[in-house]
């Protein structure tokens, strides 16, 4: 019967490979795959075996007097993994299995010990490219390829089978009537008398910590060093500490013996899991269906669907029946958008904002330090600019898969375009307002001759960022109705290395349009600006030259919903290519 | 009311829908029946402007889907086989945007009473994943029917609904039709092809086949009058040789049965 199961693994591996490199044939995965396997290459693989070359201070190869110190944090993290493994989960022992899995094999004559067997083969998969990818990572900091691929391997394995036995130790106790309420209380008491124990230990054991020392990191460490390697904690570390040795091991005696005790450690944890009989079938139906559903919502870009207990929502505004129809599209949107972002939370930040930038600001806490939070706040803007039209998806890159839908109402290309960017802008726009008034706020009681300046610009900022948003969403939204499988929204979400590369030939694309497109209206503010700084100064001068700017933005803005809608109409549903 | 000449659809090289003319007058039913492939989903959407045509004209209440697409698009409703809906909107909420959509200042009591006639009027809160499959689909049909369309094109309207469910849906398509609704209705169940509809249009690798009633097709295809059901005219008109389908194979000998 393994083997029967070992023979599906074998097949699902291969036809997935088969069908990724097949697809390789489309320019557009062999594009992505070439710029993604470039990325990884140069980013990655190129120091698989020589690390960092010229980099010296990047170099972290774990040094013998550091070695026992990253071996006690990296068993402290294993611990706390584990802890919360024990201490947050409520559901019984559920092995997830996909749908397929669930109706081939359950009603098949394969023991509940068999199934275990598959489920630990099939998670080996993902256990391997994970432990691939973290050597790529770790290994830019030094060490054995080697070394650290069968280190994470065995740290990774031995916490699958650890959740895996937890999660059935879990489903014992309930069967025994000890509900999750009792367990965790017990966990959480057990946890917290390990810490007082641990402390009262080194408080009584250990010379205090100089006062002086919070300054010297080398000192803190050391300190830290003495708690976990002394007394209780070092009995508590110490199964963690065994899993983690290999992975911190400086050559290959030390790994092999490091390898002895953390293999037996592993089959003790096998062992543990193979020989717990528990029901997990029920569960495990379950888990597959809700499993199926979360993926078919991210698959259709709706991450939305992934929260549960989902409760209907109110509108931001009501919608009468007449009116501009592109407005139904931003209500709907806005709706999509959830509860987070409701004018009640809106009102409260406004009042936050207003109260914190005034406290600071009569708090006279210094120039400096509001000079400080102004330029956080630019930071942040920048970041929304930035990350805002990726996290905000409530447009096209979300309504694609009812694309049909949506091209069967009466409305023209561009309004519906407008009426899909309409809901990221204004929340978008929203946040970046309420940063700026915040700002604004810290800059009204900054004396000194920049602060006129800096409330223009705050000023020119609030005119401007809304059209630079629209603008912003306009280039994924072009794309997604140009390259629909190239952005996460088809029915198949494309993955792997060429997924990678795509990503990267979109953000360098957005990047130059956005960059061509801001050329103009950075020429209309030089312009202006020059020009009316000579009579007015710079201060006046500044809120001039946004509006320019802002009027060339808007033309551009108009210009790209018009662009958008024609896409839009002539996106064919039909030819949306499938991966 | 629907006046389609020379539709044709082309994917490259391959030819969806070929030179397709017909037309509906309101208060027709037609069956749009042909294998899978044959170009039936592709047709509806062409004729509800979701896909443009590569070649023809598709005219709606005398407006042209492609160069009139607005005032086309207000005379219509097309129904999905699987109805898609906007997972964040309550039942409510989804008439309030249709509404708006398609401009029907007096939503709210048409709405209720299509959620009334519907039977889900005590989901108006609900959102769709609170739905079973034949209560979205009724969602679907009740957002459809809110503009109160002269022209409706049903893909596949009987899939997940329950016997209730089937026999309101037949009563509804067959009201809209009295009340003067040109329909078109894809299906693969041709006893309700046969049950409600007054004209039959059989395609075939994208092609028209067979247009006509049934009547007109029965005696077509029968060599006796009344000797062949939808299901025998189907087989005839659709297979290569104009063979009959294979008949039912016998029952096994008593003992033989696996």
């Amino acid at each position: 019967m393994i083997a029967a199961l070992l023979n599906l693994q074998y097949h699902v591996f291969r036809n997935r490979l088969v069908s990724r490199f097949k697809r390789l044939k489309q320019p557009k995965y062999l594009i992505g795959a070439i710029a993604g396997g470039l990325y990884f290459y140069f980013y990655f693989v190129r120091y698989l075996f020589h690390g960092i070359v010229g980099r010296p201070g990047m170099n972290l190869a774990v040094s013998p007097e550091h070695q026992k110190l990253f071996e006690l944090l990296g068993a402290l993290a294993l611990f706390i993994i584990v802890l919360l493994a024990w201490l947050v989960p409520h559901e019984r022992a559920a092995l997830t299995f996909t749908e397929a899995e669930v109706a081939f094999l359950f009603p098949a004559p394969i023991t509940r010990r068999n199934l275990v067997h598959y489920k630990l083969m099939r998670s080996q998969l993902g256990i391997f490219f994970s432990s691939l990818f973290l050597t790529l990572i770790s290994r830019r900091f030094g060490g054995n390829v080697w070394i650290h691929a069968l280190g994470w391997w065995l740290i990774l394995s031995t916490l699958n089978l650890h959740m895996l036995g937890c999660s059935f130790a879990r489903t014992m106790l309930l069967d025994h009537g000890i509900s999750n309420r009792f367990r965790r209380l017990l966990v959480f008491g057990l946890a917290v008398a390990m810490a007082v124990g641990v402390w009262v230990w080194a408080k009584k054991t250990l010379p205090e910590l100089d006062p002086a020392a919070p300054a010297n990191l080398d000192s803190v460490l050391d300190y830290v060093q003495r708690i976990l390697s002394t007394g209780p904690a070092a009995y508590l570390l110490y199964p963690f500490r065994l899993v983690v040795r290999p992975f911190l091991a400086s050559d290959a005696a030390a790994f092999f013996w490091a390898l002895i005790p953390a293999l037996l450690f592993f089959g003790l944890h096998y062992l543990w899991v193979i020989y717990s009989d528990v029901a997990f079938e029920e569960a495990s139906v379950e888990a597959s269906q809700k499993l199926a559903v979360r993926l078919a919502a991210v698959r259709s870009g709706n991450w939305q669907g992934l929260k549960k207990n989902r409760k209907p929502r109110r509108p931001w505004f009501k919608l009468n029946a007449t009116g501009p129809s592109a407005t139904a599209l931003l209500w709907k949107n806005l709706i999509g958008v959830g509860q987070i972002f409701s004018p009640r939370l809106w009102i409260t930040l406004l009042v936050i904002m207003v109260v914190v930038g005034v406290s600071l600001a009569n708090a006279r806490v210094g120039q400096n330090l509001l000079y400080l939070m102004d330029i956080l706040i630019a930071i942040a803007l920048g970041y929304s600019l930035l990350l805002g039209p990726q996290l905000l998806r409530l447009d096209f890159r979300h309504d694609l898969p009812v694309a049909d839908i949506l091209k069967t109402y009466p409305l023209r290309g561009w309004q519906i375009a407008l009426g899909e960017i309409l809901a990221p802008v204004v929340v978008l726009a929203a946040v970046q307002w309420l940063l700026l008034l915040m700002g604004a706020a810290l800059v009204f009681y900054l004396p000194g001759k920049y602060a006129a300046l800096l409330l223009a610009i705050a000023f020119s900022a609030v005119v401007v960022l809304p059209l630079l948003d629209v603008l912003l969403l306009l280039i994924p939204n072009a794309a997604v109705l140009l390259f629909p499988s190239w952005i996460q929204t088809g029915k198949d979400s494309v993955r792997g290395i060429e997924a990678t590369g795509q990503r990267l030939i979109f953000a360098l694309g957005q990047l130059l349009v956005l960059t061509v497109a801001l050329v103009p209206a950075v020429g209309g503010f030089v312009g202006v600006l020059f020009l009316l700084q000579l009579v007015f100064g710079y201060a006046a001068a500044v809120p001039f030259a946004a509006l320019a700017a802002a009027v060339i933005l808007a033309v551009e803005a108009g210009l790209g919903v018009m662009l958008l809608g024609r896409l839009f109409e002539r996106f064919d549903v039909a030819e949306e290519p499938a991966n | 009311m629907v006046q389609v000449e020379g539709l044709t659809k082309l994917y490259g090289e391959f030819v969806a829908v070929n030179e397709l003319s017909f037309s509906i007058q309101p208060g027709e039913v037609v069956g749009l029946v042909g294998p899978n492939g044959a170009g039936k989903t592709t047709t509806l959407r062409c004729l509800a402007g979701i896909i443009p045509p590569s070649r023809g004209t598709v005219s709606v209440g005398g407006h042209d889907i492609v160069r009139d697409a607005i005032a086309a698009k207000k005379q219509l409703a097309f129904f999905t086989d699987e109805p898609r809906l906007f997972d964040y909107l309550t039942v409510g909420q989804h008439l309030n945007f249709v509404a708006r959509i398609y401009q029907v200042p007096d939503y709210e009591r048409l709405g209720a009473a299509l959620l009334e006639e519907l039977e889900i009027a005590n989901k108006r809160d609900a959102l769709p994943g609170e739905l079973s499959r034949g209560m979205k689909q009724k969602l679907a049909i009740a957002c459809g029917l809110l503009h109160s369309p002269r022209v409706i094109y049903f893909d596949e309207p009987l899939t997940g609904l329950d016997p209730l469910g089937i026999r309101r849906m037949k009563d509804s398509i067959l009201k809209r039709a009295r009340d003067g609704a040109a329909i078109i209705l894809s299906s693969h169940l041709l006893h309700l092809v046969e049950e409600i509809c007054s004209r039959l249009l059989i395609l075939k690798n994208g092609r028209k086949i067979i247009d006509g009633t049934l009547a007109e097709i029965t005696r077509k295809f029968s060599e006796q009058p009344g000797d062949a059901s939808l299901e025998e005219i189907f087989f005839r008109a659709t297979s290569e040789t104009g063979a009959p389908a294979p008949a039912v194979p016998p029952p096994l000998p008593r003992g033989n049965e696996p």
